[in-house]
Formats: C-alpha cells, structure tokens, sequence
C-alpha cells in the first residue's frame, strides 16, 4: 500500500498498528505481524529519530505512540486512515478489534 | 576566544552554528537552551537542541563537530571540557502544525547564534504542555512571557489552530497572575 513510499513494509505495519491502535510496543507488533522483532524495532528507532514518533516506558515496556509535536500529524494520520480503509477487512478488524478491558490476574483465558 | 570549558550554553551554541555555518550547515537553537536564554538562566537546560533548517546527511554533522572536538554517542554529541550536549533533533523547524519563520540572531564574542524568537520558544513550551499535559513546559512558558516582549494574540492563533484553546486559557491566567506579581 505505502510500502514504496515509505521504503520498506516494515515502516507501513508500523505506522498503521501505532495509528490505529494509539500506542504499540515492539514485541506486540512483531507478534501481530509476525515479524522479526528487530526489524519491527529497527523502524520504531527510526521513526522516533525523525520525530514522527515519541516513547516513554511503562513499567519494562517502551511505548511508543504517533508524535503529537510532528508538524505533518494531521496529513499523516489521513494518509494512514485511507491505506487502512485498503487493508483486508480481517486484517483491519484485527487491528481495530482490540481486547482493551482489564483481565484479572489469573484468571483463565 | 575563550576556551570551550568557559563558555556559557549560549556562547557553546553560537560557537558550534558558527563552524557549522562554515561547513553549510545551517541550524537554529530550540527547545530548553532558547528557554534559558531567554529566562537569564532561571531555568536551565545543559541540552543545545540544534535544528536543522534543511536536510543535513548525519555524517556531514559528525564530521563537522569532530574537528571542534565533540563526539557522537547515542544521538548527542559530547566534549570533554563542557558539560552542554549538543543534539540535532529532527527538522523541519516548527511548532505543532506551524513551521517557524522568524529566526532571532543575537551576537556573542564566540559567534552569532540564530534562535528560535521568544514568542515561538513559548509556543514551543506550550506545545509540550498542550500534547503531554508536561507542567514544567508551562512554567517555562510563563517565565519566557513575562522576561520577554511575546505577541499574545498570535500565541492565541496558533493555539487555537492546534486545537488547544482551554490550555491557552490556563496559560493565559498563569502569564497575567505572574506579571502582576512582578509588578508588586
């Protein structure tokens, strides 16, 4: 979809996960993708580094989430929004459709 | 000139954009240092945050700042005589949605420093309270208004361009409540 324009496939699944789900870990998205977890964190570095990206740690986690202080946010998020409306509809539900209740510690699945 | 380890933070940034400039390399102070600047260092950031005004090829930076004795590591260039880091964060110039057109030049004996203007520097702060609710921004924010003429109406556009105008309010409050105690 935006792969050519973005260099690379990684860069796309990236963006679109952390667009659309607001904030995103590296291991979650390689997971999700099944992609390596270095490629995954390869272009989170990146992206961050061109400030189209901010992160903080949340316990032992480094969360990242779209720049709020990037000056082409808006244009981004838009570019992302219709590539997402391109997306097979399974992989868009599973992207969007995300478990974001509390699950009590252990408690079976 | 003095030697690096006497130079004051803004005196460091004015000394490396001079070199840079003579490698066109072109970059404008933003972020905590323009904050200290323009507060006479009530507020201090050892950080120079030197923003490129166009696409600059790392290795052009790095090499330009190896011949003045800084080396990279992890992102930030450091001397070993000087306890201000230097870092190139990603342009273009700008704050929030805005991209910053007026450059402030101010003239210091090791070379003359172009920074971001007070009014953009409390936008800036701004932005970093408006988007993370960061309450230190907002101080400095203050502190940069009332040491400093600043164009609150245009603060004002550009706050409600982002969509902020309820933190512009909270500033605004803030800015008016320490200017009357400054006048006490």
């Amino acid at each position: 979809m935006l792969a050519s324009l973005l260099g690379s496939k990684g860069s796309e699944k990236v963006l679109i996960f952390i667009a659309t789900r607001g904030e995103g870990y590296a291991r979650e998205i390689s997971q999700f993708f099944d992609m390596d977890i270095s490629t995954i964190q390869n272009q989170l570095d990146k992206f961050e580094l061109g400030g189209i990206m901010a992160s903080d740690t949340k316990g032992r986690t480094r969360l990242y989430t779209l720049n709020p202080r990037y000056p082409f946010l808006k244009e981004l998020k838009q570019l992302l929004d219709k590539a997402l409306s391109f997306y097979p509809e399974i992989e868009r539900e599973r992207l969007v459709m995300e478990r974001r209740r509390p699950r009590r510690r252990g408690k079976p699945v | 000139m003095k030697s690096i380890g006497k130079m004051t933070q803004a005196e460091v940034a004015a000394f490396v954009q001079s070199h840079l400039r003579k490698h066109k390399i072109y970059v404008t102070l933003s972020g905590g240092a323009a904050v200290s600047i323009y507060t006479v260092n009530r507020y201090v950031s050892a950080d120079v945050d030197l923003v490129e005004d166009t696409y600059v090829d790392r290795n052009r930076i790095k090499i330009a700042m190896e011949e003045i004795g800084f080396r990279e590591k992890n992102r930030y260039f450091i001397h070993l005589d000087t306890q201000h880091i230097v870092e190139f964060p990603s342009g273009p110039l700008s704050v929030g949605g805005e991209p910053i057109k007026h450059i402030k030049e101010i003239k210091y004996a090791t070379g003359i420093l172009r920074v971001i203007s007070p009014t953009d520097c409390v936008k800036d702060r701004l932005a970093a309270y408006y988007f993370w609710g960061d309450q230190q921004s907002l101080v400095q924010a203050v502190l940069v208004g009332i040491h400093n003429r600043i164009n609150i109406s245009e603060i004002k556009k550009w706050s409600q361009a982002e969509g902020k105008i309820e933190g512009f309010k909270v500033f605004l409050k803030k800015y008016d409540d320490e200017r009357q105690n400054s006048r006490r």
